[in-house]
């Protein structure tokens, strides 16, 4: 037998399946995902992702540890959260993602000229938005729902939690509902600022300048000017996780703002951000 | 691909006013000066925009009403070189596959298959932004080809690149259209390079077809003899154009137009009934240059290749 072999096949004509517009998004909501957290990229890329990931869930392990090592309910109760006052813990894990890691899911595609060649192929510009909106929002959804959800479970199974097969299916409901809204709101916050810049670091500047100057300008009109609470709902940082904690019944430190100012305050940011993304994309020139 | 009348406008501006042009099997060159309507043509073939009138068809379906379909089977080389710097060269030409359609596992092996094909198999793992400008070139090459497109549209392929790499990507564009079997339509501005590897040229100007077939045909047309006369040259040149033919004088030396035995019959005929000395009679070589130049634009743009 000859060992000849062929090193050179020559150009292969491709007769396989094609996933048209649905692959095209699952692959850029994966690449997209990959890229935010620094997968396939240097160790530098990955300290934020992971230490967002750290905040973000090291307390929920903590307090899995302290609820199984603390047998008085009393006792157990003072010392450990509710799942609304969770999310004080877990702040600045979703701000630390939202301003510095999620602008890494959209700034570099314009500047690398990526854009262009997304647009060339059967992505358009909304599904390109779309399978964006939705690697950050799944991302952030690990940051908003992942550690609620560890507690509920650690505490169901522990017979800490909820015991009412009710209770536990009507806790499940808000920790999803909570955590879907803090994820959609600070996604469309992220996408907003990421679509007016193709530099990561202003986009990043421009998040927390929104959270900070929000809150500010809110609580001094309210506090030293005395306009009327519900203004407060336009305290960017603030309202969501109020927000949250009203899902759960709970009233935070802004109990005048009703939670239908609150919601409605949610509702325009993530409704009228959207529309503001979408719009500045139908108009960014692609073809270079 | 078929245009008829194609009508693009750009707000008081008109990109293409009324293009009519067909690009078949094969490699066809699109030139223009910037300007032209070159890269909105790009555009309404990858459905990226509609045309204001008229009707575009590409690989038969309609670009403006089914374009994700259209592109999934156009590949698409942009003429910037910027690209993610961080993404190794396999990485990124397997994503562009896969956001074509392929599945994962096909899109992988292809992008190691094309960056072989392009010249960067052993370079396939760097990064490109290690990468110099004539492998950037290569690495968005073999992006828009991962996929097997049936439509290749490259534009300005060669800019940036030394006259080594000009030549190695032209010879390769060149394979892609004969050997792999591709419809390649390629944007340029220089017409040497054109007229090197293309079967076919589409020439716009100022957003208007100025010509358009292949490059035995615009030679075709643009055929003649240079005439050169010791004496008598404005005579002969008389009796020429009432045989039909036209005739650019410069002192005793003629260009005749077009070619053929007829004009060749009346110049030899010519030169014998006037008794004139013919001190040289030969065939003009035709260049691209010289179709570029005849079909009506402007002769400071585009410009031939650098040497």
């Amino acid at each position: 037998m000859s060992d000849a072999r062929i090193v050179d096949r020559g150009y292969r004509p491709y007769d396989g399946p094609r996933l048209g517009a649905p692959g095209a998004i699952r692959s850029l909501v994966r690449h997209t995902a990959w890229r935010v957290l620094g997968i396939r990229r240097n160790a530098r890329t990955k300290v934020l992702p992971a230490l967002s990931a750290g905040i973000a869930y090291v307390p929920a392990v903590v307090f899995v540890g302290i609820a199984a090592f603390i047998p008085d309910d009393r006792l157990r109760d003072d010392v450990l959260p509710s799942y609304g006052e969770y999310y004080g813990f877990v702040t600045m894990a979703i701000v630390v993602f939202a301003a510095f890691v999620a602008p890494e899911a959209l700034c570099p595609d314009r500047r690398s000229g990526m854009l262009g060649l997304y647009l060339a192929s059967p992505l358009t510009r909304d599904t390109y938005l779309l399978a964006k909106g939705v690697a950050v929002g799944g991302l952030l959804a690990l940051t908003t729902l992942g550690p609620p959800l560890l507690l509920l479970l650690a505490n169901t199974l522990q017979g800490v939690g909820p015991d009412d097969p009710l209770d536990v299916l009507t806790t499940l409901a808000r920790v999803v509902a909570a955590g879907f809204m803090l994820a959609a709101f600070f996604t469309v916050l992220s996408l907003v600022a990421s679509s007016l810049t193709d530099r990561r670091a202003v986009a990043s500047a421009g998040v927390v300048l929104v959270l900070l100057v929000s809150a500010v300008v809110a609580n001094v009109l309210v506090e030293e000017m005395d306009a009327p609470g519900w203004v407060l709902a336009f305290d960017l940082f603030d309202t969501p996780f109020e927000l949250a904690g009203r899902i759960f019944g709970e009233r935070g430190e802004v109990p005048e703002v009703s939670t239908a100012a609150l919601a409605t305050s949610a509702a325009v940011v993530i409704g009228l951000g959207s529309l503001f993304v979408r719009t500045r994309y139908q108009r960014l020139a692609v073809v270079s | 691909m078929r245009a008829e009348g194609v009508v693009k406008r750009w707000g008081p501006t008109t990109a293409l006013a009324g293009v009519d042009v067909e690009v078949r099997h094969g490699v066809t060159g699109l030139l223009g000066a910037n300007g032209a309507g070159k890269t909105t043509l790009l555009g309404l073939i990858l459905g990226l925009h509609p045309p204001d009138a008229g009707r575009l068809e590409v690989l038969g379906l309609d670009p403006a009403r089914l374009g994700p379909d259209v592109r999934a089977r156009v590949g698409y080389s942009p003429e910037h070189h910027r690209l993610p710097d961080d993404m190794r060269a396999h990485d990124l030409v397997a994503h562009l596959a896969e956001v074509h359609g392929l599945p994962r596992r096909e899109a992988t092996g292809r992008a190691s298959d094309m960056l072989w094909e392009v010249g960067l198999g052993e370079e396939r793992f760097r990064p490109v932004g290690t990468m110099s400008t004539g492998q950037r070139q290569r690495v968005k090459l073999a992006g828009a080809l991962a996929h097997d497109p049936d439509l290749l549209l490259l534009d300005e392929p060669t800019d940036g690149l030394d006259p080594v790499q000009r030549d190695d990507m032209l010879r390769l564009i060149r394979r892609i259209g004969s050997e792999f079997g591709l419809t390649v339509l390629l944007s340029s501005h220089l017409l040497d390079e054109v007229e090197r590897i293309c079967d076919a040229v589409v020439i716009l100007g100022e957003g208007r077809l100025l010509t358009a077939g292949t490059l035995d045909e615009l030679r075709a047309g643009a055929e003649g003899y240079v005439v050169v006369v010791e004496a008598g040259a404005e005579e002969l040149a008389r009796r020429l154009v009432a045989a039909g033919a036209s005739v650019e004088a410069d002192g005793q030396r003629l260009e005749v137009t077009p070619g053929g035995d007829e004009v060749a019959d009346a110049i030899r005929d010519g030169v014998a009934e006037l008794g004139l000395a013919l001190l040289r009679l030969q065939r003009r070589r035709v260049t691209l240059e010289d179709v570029f130049l005849a079909a009506g634009t402007r002769d400071d743009e585009p410009t031939p290749s650098p040497a």
